[in-house]
């Protein structure tokens, strides 16, 4: 993968190898007044606000360890550098999961995923880290180690601290130690990609989907030009079901119309590793790509979808339109008639030379003060990863 | 005590109907499901947002306490008026604003009555998942509150995953709005940090919630046991065979009488425990699954397997598990619930230990929980006019509790902290982590005036507290 300039120019980082020694390396930076660069393994460096130069690096990549693990509890707590697929792996072997489809996978550390609230198809059944952690411990910068919840899933004892740090970039403190609840592994499953010619049937055929009584664990829409990336034709529905092997073969003859493609298996499994890692493939073929995200309700998916002249893939049950835009300016323009529309959108991820003076999240809203006041009471003096929320905190 | 000049310019915005500050009256909003009690200086009755924002404005001006109220119905103290001051009483905040099915999305007002919001969708296909056994009375904004849960959080999730976007007034008496029925918006999360906080950081006064679908097929089952160990065991060995209920209540013996004597829902007088399982999704999967969870239960002891025949029969189960509070008042004249979660593999050896400490007390426990995600909710039964009995209820719920934290678990699941459990929470947090829940209060309320004295240890000792509060005739069910 192609380095950025930005990651070069912070300081080689500090690999504390634990929690305690996470929250020390704040504290100690802090103290002296020196601004942060905070990371797990920097794999989605080029996702959000770039960090300014800062003055001390720090990244969790080595605090790796698995504090607890009992299979029949259908819970696990790991430290936070610890990466996804190593994590995925390790539940694996008892039929678990953390089902969050994370893009840049292979490489991406439970932190890092969390820190910027990363999903993927599957989160149409299963939620987002918003809804499979249940606890959480984060280092402040007075070098403090702060619980949130705890290792049970059931438990509203105190605030919910653990959500303001999910989708937080690592602006306010460090993520030191993840708690997950786990979900059983479906005994079957099968996808099926359902092709059509036009925008219109492929929504009134999610619609009916959405309606129907087999729902789908992952709802994707792929326009013509990313399905055509992956070697399909037409806009194309990609539905992944679960259950046992009689429901996958009713969902077959009920969803699955006769053009329509069934994947199993390994087959089933690389199609949604492509779809997963899609923007990952997009940034390493266009060095000068960028990636909007669009929020929006289902109603309004297909105008969102047939607004983009570019490749596009939604999360057709969820309302998340992922679209790539392989010269910024582009995504600039598009994303300015977009907020025109009152459509709430960002860049996602945008070439390292022009991400310092793209506006990433044009219309943040009111609450964007509340947050700066959360922001301010973490970090009064703005050390910790300066500009990395969007260039807005 | 209320200035009188506050009580006036309260009176003159919401008229003579719009609040309420006879003692007689007041006496009705001085408690809720606990066992606390604090009477109000007075009970407002917003009807609008800007009723709101004007009533937390004028409690700004004279430094009174605000604290928020759905019905009632909460069981941790978090709607009583600790420092008295003003309640602000949701009832007539009561509409639901918006039913959005194309987007799976309802907007509603505070005091709407949790069934209601799946009553306004029956027939559609949809519902809203969180099911706290008051849903007839309690309301969203109270769940919001307290994060509140239910017999099928187990799959679906507590009040937090559901909820998307909230209106929330601070008490300087800003207006924000936060989430949305987008998903994924960019920023911190407040509708997360703002859901479960008890009422001590901002009022809420709108809330947007997701509708799931309701799946193909239910089926009830009840597991009926010689002994409850046998009953624990089988929870254990449904978590192992990757069986995934949407719903696995426990009830002991002791509460099956009871609830049998008050529902006549056709639960077993003899047995030591049952499992109440349900099931839930597409139809081939469940069928698989009910035989499932008869093997699983056989495998452990249980002497008989029984399936709800019908949608009545299976109402019947669940009528006499959400009613189960109300027919212990049958029984005993008052009662204390737990509200601890221990992980799933614990319990068994939590149940044991429960009655071990029933006979240090002699006091009768019972246990009614929802087992599959292992949230305890033991029963002390007590008599205040009984010398004592009091003293050793809050002793034994105690030691309960602080063996729910020593299991790895936690001191409440879903009733919220509320100033019944306040000063366990350092059992349970360092106070690093209290300072930092201590500091997000202040940032949205610095004056301490949203719900004062819950949630955060107050310093003072458990007895002190609640002794007077519990006293004779306190409690009445």
């Amino acid at each position: 993968m192609e380095k950025s300039s930005q990651v070069t120019l912070q300081p080689s980082p500090v690999l504390p190898r634990n929690p305690q020694e996470l929250a020390d390396a704040l504290a100690a930076a802090a103290t002296r007044n020196r601004t942060i660069a905070l990371a797990g393994a920097s794999s989605k460096h080029l996702m959000a606000g770039p960090v300014e130069p800062a003055d001390v690096s720090l990244s969790t990549a080595a605090m790796t360890r698995v504090l607890q693990y009992e299979p029949r509890d259908l819970t696990i707590s790991v430290e936070a550098g610890m990466r996804y697929a190593d994590l995925d792996r390790l539940v694996a072997q008892n039929r678990q999961m953390i089902p969050l489809d994370p893009p840049f996978s292979e490489t991406a550390t439970v932190g890092g995923i969390l820190a910027s609230n990363t999903s993927g198809p599957r989160r149409r059944l299963y939620g987002t880290a918003r809804d499979l952690v249940i606890g959480m411990k984060f280092a402040t910068l007075e070098g403090k180690l702060v619980q949130s919840g705890g290792t049970v899933v059931k438990n509203v004892a105190g605030l919910d601290m653990g959500k303001i740090m999910i989708g937080s970039f690592g602006t306010l403190a460090a993520i030191a130690v993840v708690n997950f609840k786990l979900i059983p592994r479906p005994a079957a499953e099968a996808s099926f990609l359902l092709p059509f010619d036009g925008l219109d049937q492929a929504i009134a055929a999610r619609n009916r989907i959405l309606k129907g009584q087999t729902p789908p664990i992952a709802i994707d829409l792929l326009n013509p030009l990313s399905s055509a990336q992956l070697g399909y034709k037409g806009h194309l529905l990609a539905l992944r079901l679960a259950g046992n092997t009689v429901a996958i073969e009713r969902c077959r003859r009920e969803l699955a119309a006769r053009d329509a493609l069934v994947l199993e298996g390994k087959e089933e499994a690389r199609f949604w590793k492509q779809v997963q890692e899609y923007t990952p493939h997009f940034l390493e073929k266009f060095s000068q790509g960028a990636v909007v995200r669009a929020s929006c309700t289902l109603a309004q998916l297909k105008e969102v979808m047939s607004s983009f002249e570019t490749a596009a893939i939604a999360r057709a049950g969820s309302g998340i339109c992922y679209a790539y835009f392989t010269r910024a300016d582009a995504a600039v323009r598009w994303l300015t008639s977009a907020t025109g529309r009152d459509w709430k959108a960002i860049i996602e991820f945008a070439p390292d030379d022009q991400r310092d003076r793209l506006d990433l999240w044009p219309a943040p809203g009111a609450e964007l003060e509340m947050m700066k006041k959360i922001k301010q009471m973490f970090d009064p003096n703005g050390l910790l990863n300066r500009g990395r929320l969007f260039r807005h905190i | 005590m209320l200035p009188a000049k506050a009580k006036e310019k309260l009176a003159q915005l919401l008229g003579p109907r719009g609040y309420l500050d006879r003692p007689e009256d007041l006496i009705l909003y001085e408690y809720d499901g606990s066992v606390d009690k604090a009477r109000p200086d007075i009970v407002v009755f917003p009807r609008t947002t800007e009723d709101v924002v004007a009533i937390v404005r004028i409690a700004r001006e004279f430094g009174v306490p605000i604290v928020g109220r759905g019905a009632g119905t909460g069981l941790s103290g978090g709607s009583i008026a600790r420092a008295g001051g003003i309640t602000v009483a949701f009832s007539r905040m009561n509409r639901i604003l918006e039913i959005d099915l194309e987007n799976e999305r309802a907007v509603v007002q505070p005091g709407v009555v949790n069934l209601d919001v799946t009553l306004a969708v029956d027939g559609s296909g949809y519902f809203y998942a969180p099911d706290p056994s008051s849903q007839r009375a309690c309301t969203i904004g109270g769940n919001v509150s307290e994060n509140a849960g239910g017999p099928h959080t187990l799959a679906y999730g507590v009040t937090t995953n559901h909820v998307l976007g909230l209106e929330v007034v601070l008490p300087d008496g800003t207006v924000y709005t936060t989430g949305g029925k987008e998903l994924d918006l960019p920023g911190y999360d407040l509708t997360g940090l703002l859901t479960g906080s008890e009422g001590t950081m901002v009022l809420v006064t709108k809330v947007t919630v997701r509708l799931m679908r309701k799946p193909e097929l239910v089926k009830t089952i009840l597991a009926i046991y010689d002994s409850d160990d046998d009953a624990g065991r089988t929870v254990a060995e449904i978590t192992a065979r990757a069986i995934t209920p949407v719903a696995v209540e426990m009830l002991d013996g002791v509460m099956l009488k009871m609830v049998e004597q008050a529902t006549h829902a056709g639960y077993p007088l003899d047995a030591a425990a049952v499992l109440l399982i349900e099931l839930e999704g597409i139809r081939e999967v469940v069928e698989e699954q009910v035989e499932q969870i008869r093997e699983a239960a056989q495998s452990c002891g249980a002497r008989e397997v029984r399936l709800a025949k019908s949608a009545e029969e299976r109402e019947l189960l669940w009528k006499g598990r959400k009613n189960a509070f109300g027919a212990i008042g049958r029984v005993s004249p008052t009662y204390y619930v737990q509200d601890g979660v221990v992980p799933r593999t614990k319990i068994v050896p939590t149940l044991r230990f429960i009655g071990e400490v029933s006979k240090k007390y002699g006091l009768i426990i019972s246990n009614i929980f929802h087992a599959g995600d292992g949230n305890m909710h033991p029963i002390i039964l007590f008599d205040t006019r009984k010398a004592g009995d009091l003293e050793k209820t809050i002793a034994a719920g105690e030691e309960i509790l602080q063996y729910c934290i020593d299991a790895g678990g936690s001191i409440t699941g879903e009733h919220g902290v509320g100033m019944e459990k306040n000063e366990m929470m350092g059992h349970l947090f360092s106070a690093e982590t209290l300072d930092m829940m201590r500091r997000f209060k202040e940032l949205f309320d610095p004056d301490n005036r949203m719900n004062p004295g819950k949630v955060l240890p107050t310093g003072k000792g458990c007895l002190e507290i609640r002794q007077p509060a519990l006293g004779p005739g306190a409690a009445t069910y």
